[in-house]
């Protein structure tokens, strides 16, 4: 069976400018996938391409295993997107507004008011049903979006920032009723809200500059990250003395030993380890030994810390280039 | 065709839902009626035929107005976004949103029928002419509807749709003057022939040609089909 959502090297290039460069990745069925980038990285350009509101300039998108150059009509009966800016009509009330969206998505009409029920229950739209839409307030408007996404159970859901706007309590609701409704259907979110992502996600794929740059769980980013193998000490110890000792420890790879301040004997010892339990534990014991230890600690990268380097490293290329 | 029925149900809610279709309706049926108590006590005959033409121009004039709104406005709300991406082809919501406008039109002509009710009491007028009279208001109405939608359809700012769509409508309904300034019988055939008001004159004058009825129809099919094309280019 064909993946919910593939990209085949797909660019979008407006004139001259590539504002998205050759970029590949899947998301299957009952896997969330956060898309996580910078302001102005490509990520709306992509959630656009893959809902198809625009085209791309080359490669291959496929929805429900629906090529979107040829039949993004039936792509779009089993899509539901949230844009990053809620598309909806100030003039309706709620109620018409989602039967209208019910009715273009194709849902039959016996069954609507039961998909209006529980759109409006899972997104928590009861109080402001029969309210127009210029009347609500940012984070109903957000939420009325993400309903209007839901109707008629799409197989493929893209949110484009969907707790953009909303107050703490009502992101946990709203990561609730993805989180589940992930469970049977492909989402991808992108955001650059990075908690959101370490909560929900299955995957996530870092995009910057247009490029991606890295497609993997959290956990496993975290893990590939150099930050995993790091361990700093506080020793009141002289510093060549440490260096020796550290080195020594069976899976210390390199020691960088460097002075807190110059009024006290404590130094700062910045080892890199191998990934293996229990170093930092054997680097306390061998330490406590004849020093006295202020401080140790194992450094594990939040997924900020990941982002950063992957946003960084480009950046950095990019200014080279 | 349901998925059209519920974007031509939207679309008549967004016209009741604002100013705009009460304006519009207002404006132009109060127009028509001036020109009505003018031409008939003027004239003192029951006939129809000056109101026509003035409910012509007056036509050329307000339905920028109902159409400036139809693609400007789901550009600018971001709703564009929501359309091109739900189960509609191009042609869909091209077709749901001028129906919509239609209907507006068509509210317009019912409304003005109002004025035929002193014309039969006091007169005797000519039922077939006042019919293809109105056969010919509806024609160059939905042609006027279609080149306004296909102007909302390039601009995201409501004034600036309208502020086009005038002066094109106007052109097309002068360019008939132009006629007797030409000496080349081609040119002269041709600006005849474009003429939304030669033709128009046609219908008020109890002729149904299918030859002017056919020309409003390519207008409504030629500005569609643009729209359509547009919509599909600008993905």
């Amino acid at each position: 069976m064909s993946a919910a959502i593939e990209l085949k090297s797909v660019s979008k290039r407006y004139g001259p400018k590539t504002i998205i460069d050759d970029i590949s990745f899947t998301v299957e069925q009952g896997e969330i996938v956060g898309f996580l980038g910078p302001n102005g990285a490509g990520k709306t350009t992509t959630m656009r391409m893959i809902a198809g509101f625009t085209t791309a300039s080359s490669g291959t998108i496929k929805v429900a295993g629906h090529d979107m150059a040829t039949e993004n009509k039936q792509a779009a009966e089993k899509l539901g997107y949230l844009p990053e800016h809620p598309p909806l009509y100030d003039t309706l009330d709620v109620e018409t507004y989602l039967r209208f969206v019910a009715k273009v998505k194709g849902v039959p009409s016996r069954s609507i008011n039961s998909d209006l029920d529980r759109v409006v229950q899972s997104c928590r739209l009861e109080q402001v049903f029969t309210r127009e839409i210029y009347k609500l307030s940012k984070g109903y408007r957000q939420r009325l979006g993400l309903a209007q996404a839901l109707l008629g159970k799409p197989e493929v859901l893209l949110l484009d920032e969907p707790t953009a706007g909303l107050d703490p309590g009502q992101i946990h609701e709203t990561r609730e009723v993805i989180r589940s409704f992930g469970e049977q259907h492909a989402v991808l979110i992108s955001t650059h809200i990075l908690p959101e992502v370490t909560l929900i996600c299955n995957r996530v794929a870092i995009i910057n500059n247009g490029r991606l740059l890295a497609v993997d769980s959290p956990k496993g980013l975290q893990q590939a990250s150099e930050e995993t193998s790091r361990v700093t000490l506080q020793v009141s110890a002289p510093a060549d003395a440490l260096q020796q000792e550290l080195m020594a420890i069976d899976g210390v790879l390199s020691v960088n030993v460097s002075d807190i301040d110059s009024g006290s004997d404590i130094v700062k010892a910045e080892c890199q380890v191998e990934t293996r339990d229990g170093i930092e534990a054997e680097i306390a014991r061998i330490t406590t030994a004849r020093w006295g230890l202020h401080g140790l600690e194992r450094l594990h990268p939040t997924l900020e810390n990941v982002f950063l380097r992957y946003v960084g490293e480009t950046s950095a290329e990019q200014e080279a280039v | 065709m349901n998925r059209v029925l519920a974007l031509y149900q939207k679309e008549i809610l967004s016209y009741f839902r604002s100013p705009i279709a009460y304006f519009v309706v207002s404006v132009f049926l109060l127009g028509t009626a001036y020109f009505f108590l003018y031409n008939v006590f003027l004239t003192g005959s029951a006939t129809m035929d000056g109101t026509f033409a003035n409910m012509g121009m007056l036509l050329v004039t307000v339905s920028p107005v109902i159409t400036m709104r139809l693609f400007a406005s789901e550009y600018s709300g971001g709703t564009m976004e929501l359309l091109t991406t739900l189960p509609l082809r191009n042609w869909q919501i091209v077709i749901g949103k001028f129906l919509g406008a239609v209907t507006i039109l068509l509210l317009m002509m019912f409304g003005t029928a109002i004025n035929l009710i002193p014309l039969y009491l006091y007169g005797n007028p000519e039922t077939t002419t006042i019919l293809s009279g109105y056969i010919g208001f509806a024609l160059l109405g939905m042609a006027c509807l279609a080149v306004g939608q296909l102007f909302s359809a390039f601009t995201q700012n409501q004034i600036v749709a309208a502020l086009i769509t005038v002066p094109v409508l106007l052109a097309f309904w002068t360019i008939g003057h132009l006629q007797s300034f030409q000496s080349s019988t081609t040119l002269h055939a041709i600006f005849g022939y474009v003429s939304f008001s030669l033709h128009f004159g046609d219908f008020i004058s109890g002729l149904v040609r299918s030859e002017a009825v056919a020309f409003y129809l390519v207008v409504c099919a030629i500005a569609l089909t643009l729209n359509t094309s547009y919509l599909q280019w600008r993905r």
